[in-house]
């Protein structure tokens, strides 16, 4: 990472921003520890392993937060500077369209659209590769899977797979 | 000279031709679906077992061996090439192995991780065949307080994983811990971290999370580059490892292999311990730790040769106890008890036909295995010359199939696709997954362990000092921890590397 | 019970809807078409999962699909079916074993089933031999050994159980206080766990069902007693509960049973196959093994057999002073 870009205490400060997750994390995991029990050192309960690691969570996310706020860090922006920022954006777009779609719709009906997008999303492949690709490839798996290792894809509503 | 004659008499069963071909058939799936990530030996040796049961009780048993440690074989193929661990042990021969192949050396990367499981394999036959019986103590000496030792001196060892900061990577640690928290607790029942979902009473799946954080999340960060081609372009120079490459690896092999033996006799994450311990090791006796985690042979050297000799360690409990450390083993375990056999410290003497016969079957599917893979290592090196356009909507294919196919449920899917993204921002911003994946493993066996250790002691904490084994690796896990920190060891042990190296 | 929310119901509703638009009765039919999963809540190695893989293996001839077993451990074996209970669809391709601990447990504390609601039980199959073992090494050569030293030593004497609540846990208890001692119990998640931890000498006894006899028999373990009503044919010298005065029997009978639900269809033929399977010889020796009796329960009988356990653990709990407050 570039040293220009390098800022302290300011709102853009990347590795402050995961410090401060981190400690709302670590918080987040003691209040559950608590809420579960801790037990007595004698009989630990549920909670007590819990507790204590949220402790450890936020004593690390201190120390990120002050070597993010003495040292300075790059900021968020630059991290995505010079790369296409699109692409991953995208993608992660299309898998999550696909997670929603997977169960209605049973594994073929969301997958052969997904390698479809997918091959012409992060470069374009040519038409007449990407549709045989994403046509073959999951029928073929699903097949090979179905037939030889009798293992159900789902098949969502309309039973199709 | 008894374990002579026992030998040969285990060959002589071995080597029927029914049992030939009942061997190759197991190696031969083990490959198989230890290449496709997801698909483990448990599903396979599961729905195989009722097959098995036509033939006799060593053919079975040989063919359900031969899946297994087939499978380790193939388990650093797709770390290697693609950065997809098939399994918690290969996720440390990622970080290396995948290096090497983007600078064009996958060919070298996977034969030494084949001649590695080979010499691991073989070293650790010839274990089980003379010291099986006397190893077994070792296997219950450790109670509670001595597991929780062993966790945090595998919880250690994640220091080494790193090349970016110390609290990220312990920050990193701590959710790992918390994520394998999650789901009902295994000593009251209680439902953790659950948030009322039903689907997370039984836990996060460890394949969803390693496909997620590896595989998924380096497809999204390879397609922000307008890809330089690496992987593609670099000419593949040599496919099998050079004289250098072997004489780098030979230390690592040697050790791995002593290391995974022992760490694979005790029950209970063995193998993955001993292949992160085994990468920690080698880094830390490298005369150039730097290269590691930018495509050193020996982190793939060590940890592939340790897996695989924790895959023969593992048998010693079974044979010797009849305690299975692993749900694999306790398949076989299935596989014995429906012949009518049970393990246990009477099996070798009421029926060493059967004991030599496996044992000698494994030495002749270790020689199968490297017939079977090295020919497929240049086979593998063409799957790389793929236009990457091509390749990554593949790899998310194959992830998401081979999440699904590991549990049958879809929301492993959504929970891969899930630790893809976060996957894809840690890596941003400089977290690394190693650590996590780690603790998310060790975690729930340190926190179980801790728990029960506390009871037996009744919440004496120096039931951990007190207990010998215990204090040993707590002592290391200290030093490890310590060394670091001291620059002027550091310091010193640099100016003897340069003094070594003129 | 507030998860089965909303979503359920309108998940149940697409389902109807989706039934009445494809037959509904061809699910029933072929069933099964797939491999069929039965959880079993115990690591793999003990001496339920090995009769359960045999008990399966047999069944799954019958059904002719296989029967793919999945070891879901902890809690004292009610993971498992808890896990069944919250996430399972009802269409008969995940069962699970149902050990006792199931009933037992939402009377001690809070939990996410509930017995009498969440489970369609299919049929009773067989229970166990339980028995108290020490290491050969141990300074305990019977019971009455045991019982002096913790006379002595109050709190002292550990002794490793399959988990918190199982029959193990309850029995020891209540032997304990019959004998006015103190013990304190470590939860393990299974045999093949609580077997090393007592040939380890990690603790002193190990209360378990009979995944201990290949080690017994070895002469690694020494066996202490048992706890059925007469003594095992292959211990003739093991004493049992009554005859060292405490006027008990424990076998935690066990059977199998499908999420709430499910086809009574489907529930008949799972019950056939598996009613063959206890008769099949082959199981019968491997039941054996593990001094396991066969004791089948048609559906309706099991059904009657829940309610009695609830009712007569209810009072154990309660005596015990371990029923949820």
């Amino acid at each position: 990472m570039n040293n220009q870009t390098n800022v302290k205490l300011r709102l853009s400060n990347s590795e402050l921003w995961g410090g401060l997750i981190g400690l709302a994390l670590g918080g987040f995991v003691i209040w559950s520890g608590m809420k579960l029990k801790l037990g007595t050192i004698n009989d630990p309960g549920s909670g007590y392993v819990l507790f204590y690691t949220g402790i450890l969570m936020c004593v690390f996310a201190g120390a990120i937060i002050v070597s993010a706020l003495t040292d300075g860090a790059p900021t968020l922006a630059s991290r995505w500077e010079n790369v296409r920022w699109s692409k991953p954006l995208l993608l992660i777009a299309c898998l999550v369209a696909f997670s929603v779609a997977l169960e209605p719709l049973g594994f073929l009906l969301s997958s052969i659209p997904l390698m479809l997008l997918l091959l012409r999303l992060i470069d374009p492949v040519r038409w007449t590769m990407a549709i045989p690709i994403a046509v073959l490839a999951p029928t073929g798996m699903w097949w090979v899977l179905k037939r030889l290792l009798l293992i159900q894809l789902p098949s969502g509503l309309f039973g199709i797979g | 000279m008894d374990t002579l004659v026992n030998v040969a008499h285990g060959f002589g069963v071995a080597l029927l031709p029914i049992n030939l071909l009942y061997c190759f058939i197991g190696v031969f799936i083990g490959t198989l679906v230890g290449v496709l990530p997801g698909i483990g030996p448990i599903s396979a040796m599961s729905l195989l077992l009722p097959v098995t049961l036509s033939g006799t009780p060593e053919s079975g048993i040989i063919m359900m061996a031969g899946i297994y440690y087939g499978s380790m074989y193939g388990g650093s193929t797709t770390s290697i090439l693609v950065n997809i661990p098939g399994e918690a042990a290969s996720v440390v021969t990622c970080i290396d192995g995948h290096q090497m192949a983007k600078q064009g050396r996958a060919g070298p990367a996977l034969g030494i991780s084949a001649f590695g499981s080979f010499i691991a394999g073989t070293f650790a036959l010839i274990a089980l065949m003379l010291v099986a019986p006397r190893l077994a103590s070792v296997a219950i000496a450790f109670g509670p307080a001595e597991y929780f030792s062993l966790m945090v001196l595998g919880l250690v060892v994640l220091t080494f994983l790193t090349q970016g900061s110390m609290p990220k990577a312990l920050l990193m640690a701590c959710i790992g811990v918390v994520l394998g928290l999650i789901g009902l607790d295994s000593i009251t029942a209680q439902p953790r971290l659950t948030f009322g979902r039903m689907e997370l009473i039984d836990g996060i799946g460890l394949v969803p999370v390693v496909m997620g954080l590896f595989g998924v999340a380096e497809v999204l960060l390879n397609t922000e580059q307008a890809i330089k081609r690496d992987i593609i372009n670099t000419r593949i120079t040599h496919l099998l490892p050079t004289k250098e490459d072997w004489k780098a690896s030979a230390g690592p092999v040697g050790r791995g292999t002593i290391l995974g033996f022992f760490l694979g006799i005790l029950p209970g994450g063995g193998a993955v311990v001993a292949s992160f311990a085994s990468y920690a090791l080698e880094k830390r006796l490298s005369k150039t730790p730097e290269r590691f985690g930018h495509g050193a042979i020996e982190g793939v050297a060590g940890p592939e040769s340790a897996n695989n000799a924790a895959a023969g360690g593992a048998f010693i409990p079974l044979m010797t106890l009849g305690i299975p450390p692993n749900v694999v083993m306790a398949l076989l375990l299935g596989a014995f008890v429906i012949h009518g056999l049970q393990p246990g410290p009477l099996l070798i003497t009421q029926n060493p036909g059967l004991f030599w016969g496996i044992v000698a079957s494994m030495y002749i599917g270790n020689v199968m295995l490297l017939v079977l893979n090295l020919p497929m290592i240049g086979m593998w090196v063409q799957l790389l010359k793929l236009p990457y356009n091509i390749l990554f909507p593949l790899i998310i294919l194959f992830t998401i199939l081979g999440v699904y196919c590991s549990s049958n449920n879809v929301f492993d899917v959504y929970v891969m696709i899930a630790f893809g993204i976060i996957g894809y921002f840690m890596r941003k911003l400089g977290y690394e997954p190693a650590p996590l994946v780690l603790a998310f493993v060790l975690g729930p066996m340190m926190e179980n362990n801790l728990r029960k250790s506390l009871i037996l002691s009744q919440g004496d904490l120096w039931t951990f000092v007190q207990r010998p084994i215990s204090a040993v690796c707590l002592t290391f896990a200290l030093v490890l921890l310590i060394a670091p920190l001291l620059p002027s060891l550091r310091k010193k042990r640099e100016l003897v590397a340069l003094d070594e190296g003129a | 019970m507030p998860r089965f929310g909303l979503k359920t119901i309108a998940f149940a509703t697409m389902h109807a809807v989706m039934g009445a638009l494809f037959s509904t009765a061809a699910s029933a039919q072929d069933y099964p078409s797939k491999p069929i999963t039965l959880i079993v809540p115990w690591p793999a190695g003990g001496s339920t999962d090995i009769s359960m893989r045999a008990i399966a293996d047999s069944a799954s001839k019958v059904l002719g699909q296989p029967i793919v077993i999945d070891n879901k451990a902890g809690g004292g074996g009610t993971v498992g079916p808890a896990t069944m209970a919250a996430a399972a669809k009802p269409d008969g391709y995940t069962i699970s074993q149902i050990p006792i601990t199931v009933f037992r447990l939402p009377l001690m504390q809070e939990v996410s089933w509930d017995p009498a609601k969440d489970f369609t039980y299919i049929i009773h199959l067989t229970g166990y031999t339980f028995g108290v073992t020490t290491s050969a090494e141990s300074q305990f050569k019977t019971w009455k050994d045991v019982v002096e030293f913790a006379k002595a030593n109050p709190g002292k004497v550990t002794y490793a159980t399959p988990g918190a609540g199982t029959s193990l846990h309850i029995g020891m208890e209540q032997i304990a206080g019959m004998s006015g001692i103190k013990l304190t119990q470590v939860p393990f998640k299974g045999g093949a766990e609580t077997n090393a931890a007592v040939l380890g000498q990690h603790t002193m006894l190990q209360a378990d069902s009979t995944g201990w006899r290949p080690l017994v028999d070895a002469g690694k373990l020494r066996l202490l007693m048992v706890w059925t009503g007469a003594r095992s044919p292959n211990y003739p010298d093991v004493p049992t509960l009554k005859e060292l005065g405490y006027p008990m029997v424990y076998d935690s009978p066990f059977g199998i049973a499908g999420p709430k639900g499910l086809d009574p269809k489907i529930v008949a033929k799972l019950h056939d196959a598996f009613k063959k399977a206890v008769e099949d010889p082959a199981v019968v020796a491997t039941l054996a093994k593990y001094d396991m009796v066969p004791n089948y329960k048609n559906t309706e009988d099991y059904k009657k057999f829940v309610v009695e356990v609830t009712e007569s653990e209810r009072k154990v709990i309660e005596t015990l002073g371990l029923a949820k407050k």
